[in-house]
């Protein structure tokens, strides 16, 4: 029982090392003096410490606006996705209707069209529409890219609420939209949690579809990518932690919720 | 977990709900601009963090008649804008500016300028660089900008192993190659020579401007003649006195700063960091020269106005500005891009840069040089035309391959991909049509 406890934690820790030591280091050269980084053999501990090309990289221009950008794309595409994709979802676990399997294979179509192609044509509409060169329209692309794995992941959370829950809810007067808002509803939440973090990373690390369908008002990936790939090291790191750290804080918030999902029992 | 964490985490969560309900705007700016009547200055120069940042500045205080907001894109990304904005007929950029390779294709979706080019006499641009502008046809389609070159970077601490008799400003392949065989020897095995052969890197246009037109003084029909054989088979030989990690360089300033390299062959904005701290310690020297003559490859930015853009005058008026010599002269100080109209440069340059501009009036004045420029009018296809010429390096130089069989399967993929494309020859292959490997 001992031995097996000892090679959970070492588990655990090897595990928490491969994701940690990456993010660990990319924060260091992004501290890092550029003469420090061209330093050969590299020091792994925070000897010359320097906020220089952090600093500059957010400075620069666009950052902050490419900041905000993204936040709002991200977080409205997950609220636009849950809105139109947990009903879906919910409709395919609960009805047997007519065409239930095909419908299900055809929500994946539109990720099996790759994005230039779709955004090509959708650049040309939006301008005609006056949509082009706003979040909204970068909203409208990542919702429509995140919908079919948002349908698909909530109906299958939804399959594992039992239906009898619902149906003595409803036993004891509530209408379905009552019993569906305070029965369903929490149960599916840890796997709510799981697709929204999906969405809303999705979105932050679109970059294709958002570089052609905005101008002045980009996401930050979409501004910064390019810069960047042609950029010196120094900065290629800076950005780089500039560029994973508010997916991180997002799914630290969206951590507690999903701490149920593979618990004894969905409670 | 206590109540009051929960409650935070809660007002986060609702906080981050509200966010989209905020965000009526539609958007933040992220270049600086966005008001009505500011000019938006699509290209796909100035990338990089630093170039970028200091081409901003000189936009914000040189350029008075506008406020430009500048958005530098890759090569893609910028044919597909301008395409789908003159197309849906909705322009919203008023001013584009890319290398001449970017915007050949792109001529049926710009504007004329020779009114533009008429009231420009003045700046003196080379009759060639007009003529470039003109796309092939009879108008203007851009107005040149600036222009640069590749060159190499040597430390004079490599100038000990340079064998008697050959003088570095000067040097032959055969003499560079015998200098860097000695290097590599001299220096305990450890090779002193770099080139920019990472994914980012530019040694294709080592192949396509330097080595082959210098060895067979053609870049694309010559392609598997039994010169380009010679000139593989001596690129096999330099690479074994390469430092092996230059596949890992994009920027050969790096490996040079850091003194992993002594040598190094670039893009002249990828070197120009390289003797920044020390001037004194570095020298910046043509590319060798081969049977056929000094090889070197003439990179070339433009500056057009889309169809149908709007405020086209204030687009004008921002090129006027920009092709002006001071301006023109402070982006060569601060981005080492040099002008295309007449003047002397001044000679309070940054010690790299006067370095550089040196080497590059050698290069361009030597009784051998042949010009060459980066593949003209294949638009999307220009990388594939790239990715032949690096896939014949990797093939031969890499996985060790037979140099004539390795161009003749090569060849066979060029022509397939030209043959799509049927566009005219360019230099220095004798100007025909459609240009293909013969």
């Amino acid at each position: 029982m001992r031995r097996h406890r000892f090679g959970l934690q070492l588990a655990c820790v090897a595990i928490t090392l491969f994701f940690g030591v990456p993010l660990y280091l990319i924060a260091l050269a992004a501290f890092s003096s550029r003469e420090s980084l061209d330093r050969f053999p590299l020091p792994l501990l925070p000897t010359d410490l320097s906020a220089e090309t952090i600093t500059t990289f957010l400075g620069s221009t666009g950052v902050v606006g490419g900041y905000l950008n993204s936040l709002m794309v991200g977080l409205s595409t997950v609220v636009l996705a849950l809105v139109i994709g947990v009903p879906a979802g919910y409709a395919l676990a609960r009805h047997a209707f007519r065409g239930r399997d095909p419908y299900q294979l055809f929500l994946l179509l539109t990720r099996a069209l790759p994005i230039v192609v779709l955004s090509v044509p959708l650049a040309r509409i939006f301008l005609q529409t006056g949509l082009y060169d706003t979040t909204y329209a970068v909203t409208l692309l990542h919702t429509a890219l995140a919908l079919p794995t948002t349908v698909l992941i909530t109906s299958a959370v939804f399959v594992g609420v039992p239906r009898e829950h619902e149906e003595a809810a409803q036993v004891f007067g509530a209408s379905p939209a009552r019993a569906f808002a305070r029965v369903v509803l929490p149960q599916a939440l840890p796997g709510i949690a799981a697709v929204a973090m999906f969405t809303f990373v999705l979105s932050w690390n679109e970059v294709l579809g958002a570089t052609i369908l905005t101008l002045n008002q980009r996401t930050l990936p979409a501004h910064v990518l390019t810069t960047l790939s042609d950029s010196p090291l120094a900065y290629r790191f800076a950005g780089g932690l500039a560029l994973i750290l508010p997916a991180i804080v997002f799914v630290a918030v969206m951590r507690r919720y999903l701490l149920n999902m593979w618990g004894t029992t969905l409670r | 977990m206590t109540n009051e964490a929960r409650a935070t985490r809660r007002a986060l969560l609702q906080a981050a709900l509200a966010a989209p309900v905020l965000a009526a705007c539609g958007g933040v700016s992220t270049s600086g601009t966005g008001g009505a009547g500011s000019v938006n200055f699509l290209s796909t120069q100035f990338t990089p963090v630093e170039e970028r940042q200091r081409f901003e500045k000189i936009l914000a205080d040189k350029v008075t008649s506008a406020k430009v907001g500048y958005n530098p894109v890759d090569n893609a990304t910028f044919a597909t804008t301008l395409r789908t904005q003159v197309e849906a007929g909705k322009v919203q950029v008023n001013l584009v500016g890319g290398l001449h390779g970017d915007l050949a294709p792109l001529g049926d979706k710009l504007m004329d300028l020779d009114d533009l080019a008429g009231s420009l006499t003045d700046r003196g641009f080379a009759a060639d660089l007009i003529e470039l502008g003109k796309l092939g046809g009879t108008t203007a389609k851009y107005i040149p900008w600036m222009q640069a070159t590749y060159m190499m970077a040597v430390n004079k601490k490599a100038l000990q192993w340079l064998p008697s008799g050959a003088d570095v400003q000067k040097l032959t392949y055969d003499q560079f190659l015998s200098w860097m065989t000695a290097a590599k020897a001299g220096n305990g095995g450890k090779p002193v020579f770099g080139l920019g052969a990472g994914p980012k890197g530019l040694y294709h246009r080592f192949f396509q401007g330097f080595l082959l037109p210098s060895f067979t003084g053609g870049q694309i029909t010559t392609f598997r003649s039994a010169d380009a054989v010679t000139a593989w088979e001596y690129m096999k030989e330099l690479w074994a006195q390469t430092a092996p990690a230059s596949t890992n360089y994009d920027f050969v300033q790096e490996p040079l700063q850091r003194g992993e390299v002594l040598v190094g062959f670039d893009h002249v904005a990828r070197l120009a960091t390289a003797p920044k701290d020390k001037p004194d310690e570095w020298l910046m020297v043509p590319a060798p020269s081969g049977p056929k003559g000094l090889g070197y490859m003439l990179v070339i930015a433009g500056l057009g106005i889309p169809k149908g853009a709007p405020d086209a005058d204030k687009a004008k008026e921002v090129i006027r500005t920009l092709t002006t010599p001071p301006v023109q002269t402070e982006v060569l100080r601060q981005n080492a891009f040099f002008p295309v109209v007449k003047g002397d440069l001044p000679g309070d340059l940054p010690a790299a840069i006067g370095l550089e501009a040196k080497a590059v009036a050698a290069q361009q004045s030597a009784s051998n040089a042949i010009v060459s420029l980066p593949p003209v009018g294949l638009g999307s296809k220009d990388g594939e035309v790239s990715q032949i010429f690096k896939d014949t390096f990797k093939a031969i130089c890499l996985d060790g391959k037979a140099v004539k069989a390795t161009l003749d399967a090569q060849a066979t993929k060029l022509n397939a991909i030209l043959d799509e494309a049927k566009v005219a020859c360019w230099k220095p292959d004798p100007a025909g049509s459609p240009c293909r490997a013969a």
